[in-house]
């Protein structure tokens, strides 16, 4: 393979984890603009594990997640008393201060960056978030999937029929946030260098705008969004210094024609009636 | 044997406005009760107390014998009540099934009903549960249609058949009648006499008196949050106040 | 030396402030998190650069750079705002975040990505007042902010135009019952709060005398926080939520360090949002109506 062909699948794979850590909150109607945040955590806490007590990659990396996951679950528990655009405000800040933290820590470098000594290979970064996508696909076919689409669409109704409205978001936003330090701590191994400034605003926002591109209705849209976002602004590369105008023409474009997104339910079904009637 | 509801003393205000006051009325086991009275008398303010959706000033609710007055809104469900919104609250893009599995979760809550990944599974028992459940009500033909792609009469019955997934023996419905054509109608009253059958006691806001004649063993009357007049309907029309307070407000009560 | 640095805050915060201002306008009325006006913001900056760089002078080169910012606010309208109505209130935001990019690529075709020098206009007047130093641009940029705020809340609170946004901006269903024409308010609200972030960016250049395609975004996300941290809809609370971010901002650099500036002006966000979401001159939500 190339190198730049593997250069464009190894951000593929970064950008599909990224998406799914957007998706889980967003599936139960939070809007998470800090992702980027709890990939730092993860980033930095697997990178000082393995730098400074020679933790081996495939614990470090996990343990990276989860860390940034307790931190989502401590935190979500205050920032989602918030709603709709105070939520998203809210997070939008956490992931800044997040990575604020991190630029003044001087025990990991401070604003010069981390050199991380271990090293994940581009096919442990493919199957990484191949797993990642495995994982999802399965946890859409659970109750606890139900449960998220649930308090997304009605959450009075939800919780009249039991489903604990906050456990659920709590969950799916702590969930997020391991999926986001799973993916920064494999970030931080394979290139070799985290630098707090990686970690910032444009990060999250664009993330969660290839989530909201692709949709939110079903497991695939993130997929899909985050293919669709790392492969076309390659594929514009001949019209080069244009090829992002362009890119978001299209996107606003597409947005006004169709705003819930690429891949929607109904659309699963129109295929699924064609299949059957074929 | 204890009520399946039982309301004593029911105190609510909003912003200063007494919306119920010191209201009190018992649904006996099985005996189904219509709430009516004119438009803002309080009952949908009622089945928000009961249900939990708003907290009570002062009062006491018991469902099925068990004091639910300050219990969480998520846990009353499981004391067997449960309501449906005068617009129906189904979940517009979930399927007729996935509607209904949401309506399962009181009794499959646990971490591992939550994680088991029961899509992969064509002929899971709880996807088999709540098909059978369709299928009594004769609406089998629906199961995979999208709610938002149906029509009215149907998206309400489905409310019914979640509720009664969910477990409720008691069920509180907001105009249930209202909007639907005369055989959606009769398909409805046909559902709610299978309920009743089945032991589950009915709570019913309505307008329409023939639906509630049809229906109902018992009325309470509300106006203004206060009770009025309770008692069969043939004798509650009668009354004085009730008379007086339908005035110029409503059809034939 | 302290009153030195809150003389510096509060002439960034009023820059803030105008940024807040125009988020509020769309928030309290439209309730739609318009990310394009970061982008219209450094459009303003930008374009008066650029057109002054063609021989414009500057008031006719800054007039050209807010009447294109009032244009492309009326494409986000066209195109972000209309088709999304009804549907998941986050679809817009990708939209409006579609047009940050656009105008920041087009920006960055016409005149690279490097920060350039916006020329200085006035000679380098300064007052001192006992040991203070007051640049006059600054003063007069605080002035024209304040002037221009004060306005606004006089026209939503004291004329016919103002009632009527109030009433779109309370309940759409009643405003359109008493006949209000929201098609055409709408469209005139998106020119306001594009005019407001124009000038915004228009002031930041005259002020700090440099441009970049992505000047918007800082400042364009600080004019958020200061938003919120004020309250929501509320314009006297984006004037205080300028203020206090453009504040925090500077007292923190220059006392702590810049590496720190996130952490205070964002954790101050964040403590806000929990402590009391509805923002320090926000009214407290209201509960779902069943």
């Amino acid at each position: 393979m190339s190198g730049y062909l593997t250069g464009v699948l190894v951000v593929l794979a970064f950008n599909v984890i990224a998406a799914y850590a957007v998706y889980l909150p967003l599936a139960a109607g939070q809007l998470n603009l800090g992702i980027a945040g709890f990939m730092a955590i993860g980033a930095y806490a697997s990178a000082f594990l393995t730098n400074e007590y020679m933790w081996p990659m495939w614990a470090a990396i996990p343990l990276g997640a989860g860390l940034a996951g307790l931190v989502g679950l401590l935190i979500g528990v205050p920032v989602l008393r918030t709603h709709g655009i105070y939520l998203a405000m809210a997070t939008f800040a956490l992931g800044q201060v997040i990575s604020a933290v991190f630029l003044n820590l001087e025990v990991v470098g401070g604003a010069a960056g981390y050199p991380v000594t271990d090293y994940a290979g581009p096919y442990v970064v493919y199957a990484a978030a191949a797993g990642v996508v495995v994982l999802m696909l399965l946890v859409s076919r659970t109750r606890f999937a139900l449960c998220l689409t649930a308090v997304k669409s009605d959450a009075t109704v939800a919780d009249l029929l039991g489903v604990s409205v906050r456990g659920m978001k709590v969950a799916a936003f702590a969930l997020g946030a391991a999926v986001a330090g799973f993916g920064g701590g494999l970030y931080a191994h394979h290139y070799s260098f985290v630098e707090a400034q990686h970690f910032n605003v444009l990060l999250s926002v664009f993330t969660v705008l290839y989530v909201l591109f692709g949709g939110t209705q079903t497991v695939w849209g993130p997929l899909v969004g985050a293919a669709f976002f790392t492969l076309v602004p390659e594929l514009l590369r001949a019209s080069d210094q244009w090829r992002y105008a362009l890119f978001a023409v299209f996107i606003i474009l597409f947005m006004a024609v169709r705003p819930q997104g690429l891949v929607t339910s109904s659309l699963f079904r129109l295929f699924r009636r064609k299949a059957e009637a074929a | 044997m204890s009520a399946a509801l039982a309301i004593s003393g029911l105190s609510k205000s909003f912003a200063g406005v007494r919306a119920i006051r010191d209201l009190s009325f018992t649904v006996p086991k099985g005996v189904t009760t219509a709430l009516i009275g004119p438009n803002g008398a309080g009952k949908t303010t009622v089945f928000n107390l009961v249900s939990g959706v708003y907290g009570v000033d002062a009062g006491r609710i018991e469902v099925n014998g068990q004091d639910v007055t300050h219990m969480p809104s998520r846990k009353r469900i499981s004391t067997g009540v449960a309501r449906s919104f005068q617009n129906i609250r189904l979940m517009p893009h979930l399927s007729v099934l996935e509607n209904l599995l949401v309506g399962q979760h009181v009794r499959a809550s646990s971490l591992g009903a939550l994680l088991t990944p029961y899509r992969l599974f064509p002929n899971h028992r709880w996807k088999r549960e709540a098909r059978a459940a369709l299928e009594e009500s004769g609406l089998g033909r629906w199961a995979d249609e999208m709610v938002s792609a149906l029509p009215y009469g149907v998206r309400k019955r489905i409310d019914l058949v979640r509720a009664t997934l969910a477990g409720a023996s008691l069920l509180m419905l907001d105009e249930p009648a209202a909007g639907l054509n005369p055989s959606e109608t009769n398909a409805l009253r046909d559902h709610l006499k299978a309920l009743m059958a089945k032991g589950v006691t009915l709570l019913v806001v309505e307008h329409d008196m023939h639906f509630v004649d049809s229906i109902c063993e018992n009325v309470v009357v509300l106006n203004f949050g206060e009770k009025i007049a309770e008692g069969p309907l043939s004798r509650v029309r009668q009354e004085k106040l009730v008379r007086e307070a339908y005035i110029g407000t409503d059809e034939e009560a | 030396m302290l009153a030195q640095q809150i003389v510096n805050g509060l002439m960034l915060g009023a820059i803030y402030m105008l940024v807040a201002v125009a988020f509020t306008l769309a928030i309290g009325v439209l309730n739609f998190l318009n990310f394009s006006l970061p982008g219209l913001f450094m459009v303003g900056g930008m374009l008066a650069f650029g057109l002054m760089k063609a021989g414009w002078p500057f008031l006719i080169a800054a007039a050209g750079a807010l009447a294109a910012a009032a244009f492309v606010s009326l494409l986000v309208e066209r195109f972000a705002y209309r088709p999304m109505q009804g549907g998941d209130p986050e679809v817009p935001l990708v939209s409006s975040l579609g047009f940050l990019v656009l105008l920041e690529n087009l920006m960055l075709i016409q005149y690279g990505s490097d920060q350039q020098a916006f020329p200085a206009l006035l000679p380098d007047l300064n007052i001192r007042l006992g040991g203070l130093v007051i640049g006059i641009a600054q003063l007069i940029s605080l002035a024209l902010s304040l002037g221009l705020v004060t306005f606004l809340s006089w026209y939503l609170s004291s004329t016919a135009g103002g009632r009527r946004i109030r009433t779109v901006a309370e309940n759409r269903e009643t405003a359109l019952l008493m006949g209000i024409d929201i098609s055409r308010l709408v469209p005139q609200l998106f020119i306001a709060s594009a005019l407001l972030a124009a000038l915004a960016g228009i002031l930041f250049a005259v002020n700090y005398q440099q441009v970049s395609p992505f000047m918007g975004e800082g400042v364009g996300f600080k004019g958020v926080a200061a938003m919120i941290v004020g309250g929501m809809g509320s314009i006297w609370g984006a004037v205080l939520g300028g203020l206090v971010i453009g504040l925090a901002e500077v007292l923190s650099i220059s006392f702590i360090g810049a590496d720190v500036v996130n952490i205070s002006v964002y954790g101050l966000l964040l403590l806000i949002l929990i402590v009391r979401p509805q923002g320090l001159m926000g009214r407290a939500a209201s509960r779902e109506k069943l």
